[in-house]
Parts: C-alpha cells; structure tokens; sequence
C-alpha cells in the first residue's frame, strides 16, 4: 500500500507546534507593549533644556497657570512661555545661575528654548484647552497634578478611551469654574459634587462631541 | 441593514427623446457615453496604467521592503516645542489672526481680509467692510495665496547674463542709472508699466517725470480694461469711466459686457444683480430684474441673461446704431441724428423685433434701465451707449460717470521710439511684453535692440530673457495703496516679511525718484495725509477701507455734433461670415486670465465655466460651423448618432469623448498671415462663424505649472485687431486629449435642475415641488409627513426608510440652501473650497482620468429645448454648485464596511480619514457623486512622479506647506475624502462660543457667525449656511421657500443642502420668448403631464 502522506509530513506536528509558541509569544509581546502605558507613553519625562519645576513655581511660588500658558483658555492651545515672560522674574532673580543660560541665551539672541514636548496627541486629532477650561474641565484631568511634579511627566494616557471615557460621563470630571486652575482642589463629598455636577450638565447644556467630527477634521 | 437604491429604470422615451445634455456626446448618445456612465466610476478613474503588471509587482515588493525596515514607527518621535522668545503683540499661538489689504490688479484693487496662523497667510476672504463687494472675491484672487507660495517665482535678483545680484548690487545700478540720466533730463530713459490704481504709485511717478522731464513713461496690459474711457474721452474730453448701479436697475441691456467675469467692479455689479434676483415668493417677481445680453461669445453674463442674442462683435456697431435708431423712432427724438444712423445700420441682418422688444422694454422702465457698454465693445459703441443711457435716464441713478485720473501713453508709443534707438534704458515694470505686446510690434527683436533692460518682475520669464532682473516682492509683501472699481481707497499692507530677497515696486521706483531712496512705508504714510480725509492711518489700516474717497461723479456733457463727429470716424461694416471667411476673438481666459496665472496649478485646474476645460485652450467652435467643416473636410468634428439614438443609424464608434477623455482634432487657424494651431472645442450658443480663443496659454517660460499649456493666441493678436481679427480654419486629422471635466460625475437627465418663469411661479407657486418623483412617490417620511422640517432634523423619523440613523440630538443641526437663481457659474467657489480645505491638484493625466480632487463642482447644463437632432445654435445654460449634500439618510455609510464615513450628532457627514481603507464603495453608492478619492499621494508626490511609488521623489514642497491650513488635515494616499460644510469653522465657531458662554447655557452659535468658504466667497450670495433646527434662521426661511427641493428627492436619502428652483424673466414680446425655460421643455417633453399638476 502506497504511503498517502509524503515522508517529510512527519516532521509536521513539530512545524505546528513551533509555529504556535511563535505566535503565543508575538501575542504576548504584542499585548505587553501595545496594551499597557508603555505604548501610551504614560510616565513619559524627558530631559527638558532646563529643569523646570512646577512644584516650586506653583506650590510654593503660587504662580497661576495661565500665568505662563496665557492661551489655555482662549486658543486650542495652552501654549509655552515666551523668554521673555520668564525674565519677568528672572531678570531679578538667580541672574546668573547655570541652570539659566539657556533662558538668556534665548532671551538676549531671539532663538527659542527647544522644549521638549511631552503631551502629544497625534495629528489627526483637533485637541482644543479652550473648550475644556471654559466648561467647568480642569488641567489635571489630563495632565495629572503638575503642581506637584518637579519635572512634568505624562500621567494620563491621551489615548482615545480616555477621551471618550469623560466625554460619555462629563458630570465625574468637572468642578467649579474658579476651582479650575486649582489643581490640588477635591471635592468635599464626591457623590455630591457629581449631583451638583449632573445639575451643571444639564444647566449649562454640556454636550460633549462623541462623534467623530469634534476632534477630527 | 444595507440599503440599495434602485433608479427607476428609463423609459425608451427617456433614452431617446430630449434630455439635459451636458456635452455634446450626450446629446447624441454615443456608445462611448453609455459606456462611460455606465461604470461605476468614470474608467478611467480606477485603471492603472502607465505601469506594467511587472513593474506594478517590483513597486509593490519594493514598498513592502521599505515597510519591513522602518520599526523606528513604534516609538513616539521626539518632537520640539519652540516658543517665542519675545512675545510679539496680539499673537496667540493657535489662534488666526486677520489683517486687512487689498489685492493689486490693473483696474480695480480687492479689498481682502487675510487669515494668518502665527504669521502665515493662509487664506484670503473678501473685506466686508467695503460694502459694494460684500465681502467676496473672485476666483484669481483666492488664488493668488498659491502665488506667494510659488516655488518657481524670482527668489533672487540677476542680471543680463544670468549671474546672481545682490540687493545692494541692484541700488547701486538704480543709483548709476540716475547718474546717467540726470544730466540730459531723461533722454533715452523709458519706463514700461502695467496700468495700477495707485495713488501712491500716481505721486512716484509724478516724481519721475518732474526728475526726468524727458523719459517716457508708457503703460500696457494685453486685456484693456479702459476702452470705455478712451471712447468718451473723445467724445466729451474728459476722463469718464461709467460705474453702473445695477441695484436701481430693473433693466439691463449689455453690449458684449460679460460683467459677471471680466468687467471690473464686477463683484460690486454681480451682488448687486443678484439681489434684485432673489426673490421670498411668488408675490415679489415683479421686483425681478431682466438682463438683455448680446454678444459674440457665450459667457456667463450670457447665462444669466433672459434674452440673449448672438452677434459677432464686428457687427455690435452696426447693431447698437440700430438700437440707437430704435431708441430715437420710439422717443420721437432728433430725426437728424436717425437719418444719420439709420444707413450705419442697414446691412444688419437682425431680428428688428427683437430690438424693438427690448429697446419698448427700456423704455417703458425709464430711469430704472440701463445699457452696459462691455470693455471689448468698439468705440462707437461706447459712445452710443452713453448717449442712450440718457436718454434712458439713466445717469445719476443707474449709471454714474466718475472723474478718473488720466490714462497714460501705450506701449505703440515706446516701441516707435525704440525702434528710431531713441531708447537707452528700459525699465519694464511687471506684466510680459515679451509674451503679450502686440504681435504687430515683435517686441522680443525690440526689446533685444535696446541696450540696458531692467526688467521688475515676479517670474523670470520670456521678458527677463537677455534682460537685469530685479525680483518683486508679492502683494502680500508689499506696502502700498490702490482704489477699487468706484474710488475707494484701500491699503496694500504686507502680511509676511517677504520670503526671497525682493524689492517693493514703491521702493523701486523710488530709488530712481529720490537720491537715496524711498521707505515705502513711510512714503506711504506722508502720501496718505494728502487724500486721508481726517482719518488715523491706523483706523484705515483696521478697517482696509478708506470711507467717502469714492471717484467725483460728473454728468458727462456733449453735443450731437460732437458724436457725429466721432462716429463718422467709426466703422459700422458688417463683414458677412461664412465658413471659409470667419471671425476670430481673442478673450482673457477664465482660468489664467491674460497669462499671469500660468503657474498658478488651482487656477489651470479649474474647469472653464462653459467648456469645462481644465489645463488647456481651445479653438471654439459653434455646432454649425463645426458641420460645415466636417462636410468640407471629412473629418468627424461632430460627435456621431449611435444605435441608441432615435434616428437609429449605426456609425462606427468614433466619438469626441473616448472613455472621458476628450479626443479633439488640432485645427489650423489663419489669422492675418499668422498659423496657429489647437484642438477644437465645440463650444454651443456662439455666433455660427465666430471662433474664440482664450489668451494666456502657451507660455514658454512660466514655471513648473504653466510651461507649454496650451497654445499661445498672443502670436496672432496684432494693434487695430486686438479683440477680434478675421480669418480662417482648416481641422486637420491629428488628434489630441483634452482633460474636459463636463462627464465626469453627470447625472443623466433627472429632474435636477428646476426652472420656470416668473409668470408661471406667480400662478403656479408650487411647480417647483411637482417636478420629478417625488410628486408621485408615496410620502418619503410615512405618518410624520406633516412634521415640520425643523423637527424632521432632530428626529429623523424612519418613514419608509429601513436605516437608522444615530440621533440627532446636538442643539444646532446644519444645513445649506443654494439658490440657482443667482449662481452665475463664476467658479469662486470651487478655488475658496481648495483654498479652505486644502485640497490638491492633480494635473492634466490625471483629470483626464477623471481624478479630479474638487470638493465642490459647478454643474453646466445646457438644454436646447428641441429634439437633439436640431443643432443645438441657441441654447439656455445652468448651473449647479454640487458637493456632498450631507443626506441625513446617507448611502454612503450604509456601505462602508469601517465605519470611516459615519453620521455626527449635528447632521454632518463626517468621514474619518484614519478608518478608511479605500474600498471607494462609498463613492460608487453615492447619488450624486461628489466624493473623490486620493489615488496617489497628491500632497507628498510630484505631478511627474506618481506611478514610480516610493521610488519616485517623496516630500512636499517647504513654501507649500506654508500655505496649508492648520486645522484641516492633509490626506494622504488611499483615503476617501469630500465636502465637510467645513467642518473646522463649524467646531471652532462652537467652542468660540463655549468660551462665551462659561457657566450658562448659551451655547448656541448665532446665526450668520458661521460661513463656509464657498459661501464667504460667493459674489452672488448664493450659497446660505446654518441651523435648520432654528426657523428663525436665514437658511430655515430659504428651505421653508416653496422653490426649495432636493436633488434626487425620491430617494428618500433626505439631503441636508437644498436647492431654489431657478426663475427666468423673460419679456413675452421678444420674438425668441419661450413659455418656459429650455430646460423645462425638456422636461415637460419628456414626461408630458406637468399640465394636469
């Protein structure tokens, strides 16, 4: 009787069985990266130019947000300051600290301080701070608590979910209009604070987009 | 659940009998026709070719290659924020800033307003703040941002040998050229300008003339806006431009006055029309205004017209002393002046009722009518023509005569003198001589013989060949002033500090004025004192317009016997035509107007109104003289009666259009000694043996964009024959395609356009709902059928509809009506739309292939109201903006296995970009096919180098991308793209007002804040957008309109724009009157019953 299947037919349970634990092990590695804030850059802190420290300036400091992101709650973007709102204060103080240079290199040639961007969501995506600051959203939604980071780092993951998360469910997220820039503020009583919020929802008619024109274009 | 839509199959009547046609293979039905909108997509459109299988593989292989390498994708790319380092002034990163300027042309400058990100102009919109425009612009100057950007313009100075200069290099020859001439005043010193509106530029030049008493100073630009002003300066002595009010006129006769294109002031003349052409209801058409047009060539004016009569323009004097005549007889005027004018007018071969129809009409609205005398018209007929706008009454209300600055000396003056080699030094200031002085003149030997030419110029073209070529800087680069069609002064302010090295024009002719120079700023700002009448520089600088610095207006006043005199000098031959004795006109082209936008790729892209011609001139033709040349000659000019057609005679399958591509046979044209040669267009509705060929084509020297498009019609364009010459023409058996857009994406012969008679709409309001299926259709909506529609558009009722849409349930639901009874076709439009959204150009392989990118397209339909088999000599024109009409119950989303185009909550249709896959079922199921698919990388690859893939050069140009908008994304090869209602100012005007709003519920946008850029731009006020949730809004009151329909109702896909059913008023005494528009005969003819509605 003639042999149905050909000699090398033998070596195939071997061939599967390799080729699973392959494909086992790009799942896994697919998930491990793809599934996880590595992906979403979450704790992402490069080097910056200069050590900027938030918590100094803010915490202790007490400078406001808007201070030195003055477009936050007029443009799309927050926007980076300028050399010049820098040397408000330190064309005073720590006039020749090292850690400066950069800053009044910038300030006395005219070339800019290249930050080093950390929040970025891709291209396609129309993010705009104005529409969130007005409307009752705080900075540390997505940023984190920045007034307690010395150097700034992602906290969120930006990603689409997150988005949506909140704009399904917007009560959960807002506050009061001059708590905004207060990023340490929290609620006495959470559960109230959303009735409240839910009141807001309805009051000021937030209608957050869900599809897909409110950020891409 | 998928939905499929199932057009009710055509009837034999249908398929054979009278129908729309847009093009002539239309009309008679080739099989090529069929084939053609048969497919899914125009064939083209889908094919790969230019690339072998094999070599398709090894692309393929090679991009998959490439894809294996790049992992370096995976990690999020370091990317740098760069902050001011000092802050500048009212700048928000993110936020448009806008400033006020004004665009620069020969005869009119264009208030704009210009939207700037972080100091880049990226767009251009029209100022408001001069009313008589409205805020619009034409099609050049929304195009004109590409100019700034254009990477083949002069980025350096050079001199005749082609070496490099410097700046300082420059002033230092100005200042040698000063040393030279100072000593004999001037004397062999010539300066060769185009015309400008300046006056700051009239004081410069003052200056140079009292520096150099002995200079000449000339002035050129091939289409002549001033005929008008020379003709009455010799009638009445003085410097006269008419400035026409159409918004006083209930009747408007236009002698060859294409006032919707060419004629300047035309947007102030456009809106001003319109708005005398909207009407609420039927119980306002008597406010309606009626148009009377005669001309030699079909032009949009002549599509607007009611009455319109064909006459080639070397017999318009013979005609007008006809009307004059006329005027006289009916007036019981001077019999001396009718015996004079009567044997002017007596080889006429003319329909004497229509004349006296028209003139019975003018004259019963004395006062309140007016006769427009075009800029291509002869002198005597500008002459008569103000003559009969007094006797109408016309001055002072419909028409006024402003005092304007003299015209200087033409380029005939200088070229004489240069020839005697009296001229030592020219200076020829922008326009191309080289390319565009009279042919007459040979300007090129001429210019050669000169020894010094210093050529100020944008482009380094056929004029700075063997010339010193001193870069200018763009308009948007530039301080200066100008005025626009009625006086108003308006400021050129520069947007951007110019990006090559150039000079302002100010500045170089101030260096030659002034020892040392002049600043243009500052020598605008002392000149701005002299006519600033008690206004802040600044304010005027704000505003962009400068308020009650409008032309002096003069009642002209002459004798009859000084018109006598005048017209005796005039010539009044009618020249009898035939085929082998023509008359041919030379027009500035709709696209690139006399040449100067050669380079500019939107404007080349852009179909021509009438013939949909993109990329390319051609030798018009009308259908009778292209039958008389196919007898004489044999070749198959005319598009060929298929089997399908009523006659039923087979012919082999020879057609003007082979699968969209249109095949035309290059003629040969004889024009006073000159050959010129050049596919021909059978162009319907021109006088039976006029030809028309467009200027501007056939530039040598253009740039990258305009090199060799086309043929150049310059060669043949001698003095004395500048608007129209006599000769003859010879088709030859050669071929050539032609990227003509007029099948792509037609809609066979629906119901689409909807017109009637202002009679029949006063006694029949409703017509405009009894048209096509929906007047037998069950009701699409079911029970909610008497819902009104502001309710239909949040709640979307399933009727008989087996979609669900997702909920409507945002507060503002948009929406757009377009009123057919005032698009005039213009195309303003569709360049805004490209500007706006930053939509690409493809080329001429490419639209041929039907790939055109347009968002928005005008429709033209012509419609003969006969049977096909009458050549079609006189027919009526439409036209139809068409974009993506946002059906609420869209078959596009049914089919897209993605979900990439889906439904928002406000009524838009958005698509997606990253979802999309390309499968392109979308576009295939889309009614009204207005999405466009990215075969290529338009963005990222060259026009030459689309099939080599990723082998080919990859990267847009920097000063491109300079010109994108920000907030729109550039797509990218593969995805599906089409109309947004620009959705970026939509969102961006919401979160303004979010920002408004804070803690309260005002979160509505009010109505009129936003505006598309179609609609921003429309001269005409066309186009309206808003919510029509509201019914307080403009747009709700137009759709509550009982002329408003939507296109393809019976499909029950329930579209969000809609469209006003298009009024005629035609004068039922005129002999050519017809009861109904042309293409409701048509209509009517074909489904027979629209009585008994």
């Amino acid at each position: 009787m003639p042999n149905i299947f050909p000699k090398n037919s033998n070596q195939a349970p071997l061939k599967v069985l390799i080729g699973l634990v392959l494909v086992i092990l790009a799942v896994t590695a697919g998930v491990m990266y793809w599934a996880t804030p590595k992906y979403t850059n979450v704790g992402y802190q490069p080097i910056q130019p200069i050590a900027y420290d938030h918590y100094l300036h803010v915490e202790q400091l007490g400078l406001d947000c808007r201070y030195c992101h003055f477009g936050v709650d007029r443009s799309a973007h927050a926007g980076v300051p300028t050399a010049n709102t820098c040397m408000n204060c330190h064309s005073a103080i720590l006039t020749d600290s090292p850690a400066l240079a950069p800053l009044r290199h910038s300030y006395e040639s005219g070339e800019p301080l290249p930050w080093v961007r950390i929040h970025k969501l891709p291209d396609y995506v129309y993010f705009n701070h104005a529409a969130h600051v007005n409307r009752g959203i705080s900075c540390v939604s997505c940023h984190g608590e920045i007034n307690l980071m010395g150097e700034v780092y992602q906290a969120e993951s930006l990603s689409m979910t997150f988005c949506l998360d909140c704009h399904r469910n917007p009560a959960a997220h807002m506050r009061p209009l001059d708590q905004i820039y207060n990023l340490s503020w929290k609620p006495t009583d959470p559960a109230a604070q959303v009735q409240t919020n839910l009141a807001l929802v309805h009051d000021w008619r937030i209608n957050p987009p869900q599809s897909c024109s409110g950020c891409h274009r | 659940m998928k939905k499929k839509y199932f057009h009710p199959a055509p009837t034999i009547r249908e398929l054979t009998g009278p129908q729309y046609w847009k093009s002539l293979d239309e009309a008679a039905d080739t099989p090529e026709f069929r084939g053609w909108m048969e497919r899914e997509f125009p064939a083209g459109a889908s094919e790969l070719d230019g690339v072998g299988r094999r070599q398709f593989l090894k692309l393929m292989g090679a991009s998959f290659a490439f894809a294996g390498l790049g992992l370096t994708g995976c990690r999020q790319p370091e990317q740098r924020i760069l902050p001011y380092s000092k802050q500048p002034e009212h700048l928000i990163p993110g936020v448009a800033a806008f400033y006020s300027t004004s665009q620069e042309t020969p005869f009119d400058n264009i208030p704009l307003i210009v939207e700037t990100h972080q100091a880049r102009p990226t767009k251009l919109e029209g100022n408001p703040s001069f009313e008589a425009y409205a805020g619009t612009t034409d099609l050049f100057a929304q195009a004109s941002i590409l100019g700034l950007y254009d990477p083949d313009r002069a980025t350096h100075h050079r001199d005749a040998k082609g070496q490099e200069m410097s700046r300082p290099q420059v002033l230092d020859l100005l200042d040698s050229v000063v040393k030279e001439f100072s000593a004999n005043q001037g004397d062999g010193l010539a300066f060769l300008a185009e015309p400008s509106t300046s006056p700051s530029r009239s004081k410069m030049v003052a200056m140079l003339k009292k520096r150099f008493p002995k200079a000449l100073w000339c002035e050129y630009t091939p289409v002549r806006l001033s005929a008008s002003q020379k003709a009455l300066k010799a009638l009445t002595n003085q410097d006269l431009r008419p400035v026409y009010h159409f918004e006083k006129a209930e009747r408007i006769l236009c002698l060859e006055a294409d006032f919707v294109q060419t004629e300047p002031g035309k947007l102030a003349l456009t809106r001003a029309f319109s708005n005398k052409r909207k009407v609420k209801d039927s119980t306002e058409v008597d406010q309606m205004n009626r148009l009377y047009a005669v001309e030699s060539t079909y032009t949009l004016t002549g599509g607007m017209a009611d009455h319109r009569l064909r006459l080639p323009l070397s017999h318009l004097s013979s005609f007008t002393a006809l009307l004059m005549v006329e005027l006289l007889t009916q007036l019981g005027g001077s019999s001396e002046a009718i015996s004079f004018l009567k044997p002017l007018a007596k080889d006429l071969e003319i329909h004497h009722d229509w004349v006296k129809a028209c003139v019975a009409d003018l004259l019963a609205h004395k006062n309140k009518s007016v006769v427009v005398a075009g800029h291509n018209a002869p002198f005597a007929v500008q002459q008569l023509t103000l003559w009969m706008n007094q006797l109408l009454g016309a001055i002072g209300t419909t028409v006024k005569y402003a005092d304007v600055p003299a015209l200087e000396q033409g380029i005939e003056v200088l070229a004489e003198k240069a020839n005697s080699g009296k001229i030592k030094t020219l200076c020829i200031l922008d326009g191309n001589p080289v390319y565009d002085a009279p042919a007459n003149l040979s300007w090129k030997d001429l210019q050669a013989k000169i020894p010094q030419v210093i050529r100020y110029g944008y482009y380094f073209d056929e004029t700075s060949e063997g010339a010193i070529h001193v870069a200018s800087t763009h308009y948007l680069e530039n301080w200066s002033d100008g005025r626009t069609w009625n006086g108003t002064i308006v400021p050129v302010q520069p947007i951007v500090q110019p990006l090559f090295e150039g000079v302002q024009p100010l500045e170089f002719l101030g260096r030659l004025a002034q020892d040392g120079g002049i600043d243009a700023y500052n020598f605008l700002k002392e000149n701005f004192t002299s006519y600033s009448n008690g206004i802040s520089f600044d304010d005027w600088l704000a505003t962009g317009v400068l308020k009650g610095s409008e032309f002096k207006f003069v009642g002209p006043i002459f004798q009859w016997t000084d018109l006598a005199r005048v017209l005796s000098e005039a010539n009044f031959e009618v020249k009898s035509f035939d085929e082998n004795s023509l008359e041919i006109r030379f027009v500035p082209s709709a696209q690139v107007w006399d040449g100067r936008y050669a380079n500019n790729g939107w404007l080349q892209e852009c179909p021509e109104p009438m013939t949909k011609l993109t990329w390319d001139n051609a030798i018009l033709v009308s259908p009778k003289l292209a039958e008389k040349l196919q007898a004489s000659s044999g070749i198959p000019l005319m598009p060929e009666h298929s089997v399908l057609n009523e006659r039923g005679d087979q012919h082999p399958p020879i057609a003007t259009f082979n699968r969209g591509k249109e095949e035309a046979f290059i003629g040969e044209l004889m024009i006073n000694g000159v050959l010129l040669k050049g596919p021909i267009h059978i162009q319907p509705g021109l006088p039976d043996f006029t030809v028309l060929i467009a200027l501007g084509y056939g530039r040598e020297q253009a740039g990258r964009v305009g090199d060799n498009v086309g043929f150049n019609a310059y060669l043949a364009r001698k003095e004395g024959n500048m608007d129209f010459a006599f000769g003859s023409l010879k088709p030859t058996g050669a071929l050539m395609t032609l990227a003509n857009t007029q099948q792509h994406w037609s809609m066979e012969g629906r119901a689409i356009i909807r017109e009637a008679n202002v009679e029949e709409y006063a006694q029949h309001p409703e017509f405009t709902s009894h048209m096509c299926l929906e007047s037998h259709a069950p009701a699409n909506l079911g029970p909610d059928q008497k819902m009104p529609f502001t309710e239909v558009v949040k709640n979307i009722p399933r009727g008989n509809s087996a979609y669900e849409t997702p909920p409507f349930k945002a507060p503002q639901q948009w929406g757009m009506v377009v009123d057919l009874s005032t698009c005039t076709g213009c195309n303003a439009c569709v360049v805004a739309c490209q500007s706006e959204n930053n939509v690409p150009i493809v080329g001429k392989e490419q639209v041929a292939r039907g790939r055109e990118m347009h968002w928005i397209r005008l429709d033209r339909y012509f419609s003969s109201g006969g049977s096909v088999h009458e050549l079609p000599d006189e027919p009526q024109v439409s036209f139809m903006t068409m974009m993506c009409q946002h059906c609420e119950l869209a078959p596009c989303e049914s089919v897209c296995p993605v979900n990439a185009t889906v439904h928002d909550d406000q009524g838009l249709n958005v698509m997606a970009y990253n979802r999309c896959v390309g499968t392109r079922y979308c576009a295939n199921n889309c009614p009204y096919k207005v999405r466009r698919f990215n075969f290529f990388d338009w963005n990222k690859r060259h026009i030459d180098h689309f099939y080599e893939g990723p082998m080919g050069p990859s990267g847009m140009p920097e000063l491109h991308k300079m010109q994108k908008n920000p907030n729109v994304t550039v797509r990218m090869r593969g995805v599906m793209e089409k109309c947004t209602y620009c959705v970026q100012r939509i969102e961006s005007a919401k979160i303004r007002q979010l920002a408004i709003a804070k803690g309260s519920g005002n979160i509505e946008v009010p109505d009129g804040v936003i505006k598309t850029a179609c609609q921003q731009v429309c001269p005409s006020g066309a186009i309206v957008f808003g919510d029509v949730a509201n019914a307080e809004t403009q747009v709700s009151q137009q759709r509550a309109s009982d002329r408003a329909y939507a296109v393809l109702g019976y499909l029950n896909i329930r579209p969000r724009t809609m469209y006003l059913s298009r009024l005629r008023n035609p004068n039922p005494k005129m002999p050519d009157y017809s009861k109904m528009p042309l293409s409701r005969v048509e209509y009517e003819a074909k489904s027979g019953h629209a009585a008994s509605h």
